[in-house]
């Protein structure tokens, strides 16, 4: 009887902790996500964002949706990278300068 | 060592004199009129493919691309953008609901793609072709068309045709320091290197023109505007030069502007500017 009762313990512990884990988990995927779409907004403030870096948001919260949430935080931090040099690019860019190639 | 005072005195002084010399050549290319803007450009290519005359580059790459050349011309025998025309002159022939035609709001058409894209001064902004074209529409109750597929090519189409012959002539007017501004915008977006792969236009249309890109040769800056709208044998369709530009920026894997946005417009007016003086020769037809 003390051990049904031990092992009953055990498998609700193991999917309680499951339950807390995945939840973790998904928050933490919904974080990068969110970051990610901040750092493509801040590139598109400055004209800098790149074609992919929002499908690549968006493949992320699908990812994250069907629940693998270690490739929608990958997925996440590649497009909020793509978002921060970006924005870095668009910045290095602001002052116009003439190639050196152009004679004047 | 008075003498040694006196050295490096007379260095600091002959870098500060470099220095301010290099300064000013940087900020007078940068603020170039123009027209210096224009000549440099052309000299950057008539230095780069020698011997090839100015009024070749109406025909954009292949003033040097000779292999692609034949096959061009072999198209252009049966052009696969005719029916664009046709249909082109049918909208422009047939009245809006209200009774009115296109004829109504541009007097000297249909023959009148050398007027655009110009500084509007009441809109304070570049108008350009297709823009006024919807412009029209509204004003007289029709839905604008839209800017990159689709029928506004085919009264884009018939419009260059009947433009055949005149030639490129973007003005900047004076005392509109809007039309400068905008004509300096375009330029900064011209040189300006966007997207995953770090490109400006001028990196493959000015630096590396002639070059291949895969099994593509790159299109001079220079012409780029005379012969649009184009039928593209990629696109199986005529298109305009902002489905192009669109298409340019996704190249470099940059998220492209809105058609007729500012972005563009101002882009259009600068480098349409730079063909001043080349024949208008469109539509065209391309890879």
């Amino acid at each position: 009887m003390k051990l049904a009762i031990k092992l009953l313990l055990i498998v609700v512990l193991g999917f309680t902790s499951t339950v807390i884990l995945a939840a973790a988990s998904d928050k933490a995927a919904q974080d990068a996500i969110a970051a990610a779409d901040q750092a493509r907004k801040k590139a598109a403030s400055v004209k800098g964002e790149w074609r992919d870096t929002g499908k690549i948001i968006k493949q992320a919260e699908q990812t994250r949706k069907k629940g693998d949430f270690d490739k929608a935080i990958k997925l996440a931090n590649k497009a909020e990278r793509q978002g921060k040099y970006g924005y870095e690019q668009a910045m290095s860019q602001q002052t116009l300068k003439m190639p050196s190639y152009l004679k004047y | 060592m008075k003498k040694i005072l006196v050295k490096t005195k007379i260095q600091k002084l002959t870098a500060c004199l470099l220095l301010a010399g290099m300064a000013f050549t940087a900020v007078s290319s940068v603020f170039a009129s123009p027209e210096q803007d224009r000549k440099s450009i052309i000299e950057y290519f008539e230095t780069r493919f020698v011997g090839i005359p100015l009024s070749e580059y109406a025909n954009g790459v292949y003033a040097y691309d000779t292999v692609g050349r034949e096959s061009w011309e072999a198209i252009e025998e049966f052009p696969p953008y005719e029916i664009a025309i046709e249909k082109g002159q049918t909208m422009w022939e047939t009245p809006f609901a209200n009774g009115k035609t296109y004829k109504d709001c541009f007097p000297d058409g249909p023959a009148f793609a050398d007027q655009y894209p110009r500084w509007d001064k009441k809109q304070a902004k570049v108008v350009t072709l297709p823009l006024a074209i919807n412009q029209c529409r509204e004003a007289n109750g029709e839905k604008p068309l839209k800017y990159k597929k689709g029928s506004i090519n085919d009264i884009l189409a018939y419009i260059a045709y009947e433009s055949r012959g005149k030639k490129t002539h973007v003005v900047i007017p004076e005392g509109e320091p809007g039309a400068l501004a905008a004509y300096e915008d375009g330029k900064k977006f011209f040189f300006t290197r966007r997207g995953q792969l770090n490109f400006s236009c001028a990196t493959c249309h000015i630096q590396n023109a002639g070059n291949r890109i895969r099994s593509d040769n790159l299109s001079p800056a220079l012409g780029h505007t005379t012969h649009f709208p184009v039928y593209r044998s990629k696109w199986g369709a005529v298109g305009t030069l902002h489905r192009r530009f669109t298409g340019c920026n996704k190249q470099v894997r940059a998220k492209p502007f809105k058609a007729q946005g500012e972005e563009y417009r101002n882009l259009e007016y600068f480098l349409t500017y730079l063909s001043n003086g080349l024949e208008l020769n469109g539509p065209g037809s391309r890879k």
